[in-house]
């Protein structure tokens, strides 16, 4: 993505004016003073994202997207405070609170951040002249945020490991699958993997596994395995984040000790009515008991109570990988299951439903 | 005797229109000459505050103002500290 020149990020597009959306002054949405000469005096009181409050913004028109679009996931953020308080205690939530503010609130995400402009993490700027995008652009508002894990999977952006068949044969962007509804409305979900599956591989692939169809190993497996257990190859995984406020710039930052490719496939950690497998992917995720020791001792209280090698649906899927191969590629093939050893011994405890036993015996004569 | 009738056109066209809400039924609809009467009043009442003053939109569609305006480009200390994969 090209950066852009800060003349660049605002300049306004003569068309926005004609536009259903350019019709009220400036001033109406972004507050100021709009019969000011000088820039400085001109924005005094501006308000640079009127959309933090999308119902005085946008909502006088478009009512329903925005009463549901406040408990998206998108705006709520929810699924950020799932993960921290669940493996904390009431007490200490104040402090993580706090690590929120600084770390985590900059990915909140406005209207503006799908429909106008950049997401301020790739600093921000108009996607067209202030015009209001129907399709949110990929790279320049999804991939924005999404880049280092989705991003670079769909696309294949990791080295030795191609994109995704959507993407490299289909041509499809994230909204063939992610439509409006679902980035407007979460339905009440508490994180990404809360509720129906959103969406479904069936919702396009129909037939697989019905009578008809003629790949075996479509027909034995029921619902004993998530189609991405057969159809992703290795994605991204991370250790030990650890987030801080810097003493030099008072900005705050992160680190992550490494990232890696993985394929593992674990005993699935939320098996439900919604995703009902036995066995799905799992990666790696960077959290780690001292993750937020910057804002006090010990506030992973309960780190255990939540596994660390996490449920995934990783962007990469391919009709032939490594692990369909053949049923032996798979069946007696330890290497790919998340056994004990490949799991660090303080973190035994937090995966022990997710470490797979007994790896699934050869099948003779294949 | 005209002003007087403009105003009275007015007066009962604004009386009309303020009884005028969803449930109202269509004998209470202002008539054409109400309407347009109110038309010309407040065509010419809003007219100062609709001038083309608008600095925002001088300025925002004007490259070379933006240019010599913009704030000088920030070092991105803080983000540079961070490491790894965010
Ligand atoms: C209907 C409300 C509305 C009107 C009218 C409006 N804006 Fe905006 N403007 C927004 C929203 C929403 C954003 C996106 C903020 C975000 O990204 O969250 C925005 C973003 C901006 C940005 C920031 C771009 C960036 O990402 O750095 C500038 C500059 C701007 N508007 C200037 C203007 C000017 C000048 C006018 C008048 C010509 C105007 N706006 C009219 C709602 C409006
Ligand atoms: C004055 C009423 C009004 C306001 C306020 C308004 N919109 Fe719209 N919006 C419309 C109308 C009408 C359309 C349909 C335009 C069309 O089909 O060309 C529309 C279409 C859109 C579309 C689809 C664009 C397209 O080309 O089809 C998006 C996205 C959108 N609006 C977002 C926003 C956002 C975000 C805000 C708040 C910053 C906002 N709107 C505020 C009236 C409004
Ligand atoms: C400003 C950053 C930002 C932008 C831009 C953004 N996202 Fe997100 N997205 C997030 C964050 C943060 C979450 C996680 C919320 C949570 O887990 O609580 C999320 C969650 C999601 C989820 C899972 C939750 C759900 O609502 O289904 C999907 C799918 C998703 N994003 C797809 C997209 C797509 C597609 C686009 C582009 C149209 C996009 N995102 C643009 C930050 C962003
Ligand atoms: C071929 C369909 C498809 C495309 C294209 C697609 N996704 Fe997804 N996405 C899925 C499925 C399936 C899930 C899992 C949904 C569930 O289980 O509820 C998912 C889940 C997600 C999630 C939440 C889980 C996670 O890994 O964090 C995010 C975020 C996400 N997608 C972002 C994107 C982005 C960004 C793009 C474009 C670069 C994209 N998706 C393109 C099918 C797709
Ligand atoms: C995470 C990204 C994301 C966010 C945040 C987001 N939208 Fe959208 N919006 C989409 C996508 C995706 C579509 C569908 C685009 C398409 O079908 O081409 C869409 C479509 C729309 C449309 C057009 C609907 C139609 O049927 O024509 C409107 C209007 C709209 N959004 C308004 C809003 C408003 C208002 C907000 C803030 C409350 C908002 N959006 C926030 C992703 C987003
Ligand atoms: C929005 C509809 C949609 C969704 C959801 C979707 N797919 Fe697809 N899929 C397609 C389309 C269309 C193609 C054909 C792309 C092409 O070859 O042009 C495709 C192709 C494929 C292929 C390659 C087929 C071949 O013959 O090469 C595989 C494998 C596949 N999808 C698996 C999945 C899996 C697994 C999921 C869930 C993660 C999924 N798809 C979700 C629409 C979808
Ligand atoms: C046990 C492993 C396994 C599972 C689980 C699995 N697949 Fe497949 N799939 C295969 C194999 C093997 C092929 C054929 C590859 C070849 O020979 O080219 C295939 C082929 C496909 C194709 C391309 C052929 C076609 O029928 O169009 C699609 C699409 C597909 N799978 C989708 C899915 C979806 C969707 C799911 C989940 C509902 C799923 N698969 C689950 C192993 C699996
Ligand atoms: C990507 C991995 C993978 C591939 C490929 C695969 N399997 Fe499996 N299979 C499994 C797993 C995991 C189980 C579940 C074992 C358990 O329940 O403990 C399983 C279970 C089975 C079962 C027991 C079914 C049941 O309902 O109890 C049979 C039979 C089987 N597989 C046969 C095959 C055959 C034949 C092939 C090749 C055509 C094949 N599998 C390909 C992973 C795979």
């Amino acid at each position: 993505m090209a950066p852009l020149e800060p003349w660049e990020k605002v300049m306004v597009n003569e068309d926005f004016m004609d536009d259903v959306h350019g019709q009220a002054s400036c001033t109406s949405c972004h507050a100021g003073d709009r019969f000011a000469e000088e820039k400085e005096a001109a924005h005094i009181g501006i308000i640079g994202s009127p959309d933090q409050n999308a119902q005085t913004t946008c909502g006088n028109c478009h009512n329903e997207i925005v009463t549901t679009a406040a408990d998206s996931l998108h705006s709520s953020q929810a699924g950020y405070f799932k993960a921290m308080y669940s493996r904390s205690v009431p007490e200490n939530h104040p402090a993580l609170d706090e690590a929120f503010g600084n770390h985590c609130a900059s990915c909140h995400t406005t209207c503006g951040d799908c429909h106008i402009s950049q997401p301020n993490s790739v600093g921000g700027g108009f996607l067209d002249g202030h015009m209001v995008e129907k399709t949110p652009p990929m790279t320049r508002t999804c991939t924005a945020c999404h880049g280092s894990r989705v991003g670079n999977e769909y696309t294949g952006k990791n080295e030795g490991f191609p994109g995704d068949v959507h993407f490299r044969q289909g041509r499809m962007n994230c909204v063939a699958c992610h439509d409006g509804e679902s980035m407007h409305d979460s339905k009440g979900d508490v994180d990404r993997y809360d509720g129906e599956q959103g969406p479904s591989c069936e919702s396009c692939h129909d037939t697989v596994g019905k009578a008809n169809d003629e790949i075996v190993q479509h027909q034995i497996h029921e619902d004993k395995l998530s189609c991405q257990t057969c159809h992703s190859i290795a994605y991204t995984s991370c250790d030990s984040c650890h987030v801080a406020v810097s003493e030099t710039s008072g900005k705050p930052f992160f680190k992550t000790s490494a990232t890696y490719m993985t394929f593992f496939i674990g005993r699935n950690p939320r098996q439900n009515d919604e995703r009902p497998y036995e066995y799905v992917p799992v990666r790696h995720i960077p959290v780690d008991p001292e993750s937020y020791a910057y804002y006090g001792e010990d506030l992973l209280t309960n780190f255990d109570l939540l596994p660390t090698w996490a449920y995934s649906t990783p962007h990469n899927i391919q009709r032939n990988t490594p692990q369909n191969e053949s049923c032996n590629s798979c069946h007696g093939n330890a290497d790919i299951f998340l056994t004990a050893d490949k799991v660090r011994a303080e973190e035994l405890e937090a995966n022990k439903d997710i470490i797979v036993e007994n790896v699934p015996a050869p099948i003779p004569g294949q | 005797m005209k002003r007087f009738s403009i105003i009275l056109f007015v007066g009962i066209g604004l009386l009309l229109l303020g009884g005028c809400s969803a449930k109202s039924v269509v004998d209470n609809a202002p008539t054409e000459a109400a309407i347009e009467a109110t038309a010309q009043v407040t065509a010419v009442a809003e007219e100062p505050i609709l001038t083309e003053t608008d600095t925002c939109v001088d300025c925002h569609t004007d490259k070379q103002r933006l240019i010599d305006t913009a704030d000088p480009v920030e070092e991105e200390a803080g983000e540079g500290e961070s490491e790894g994969v965010g």
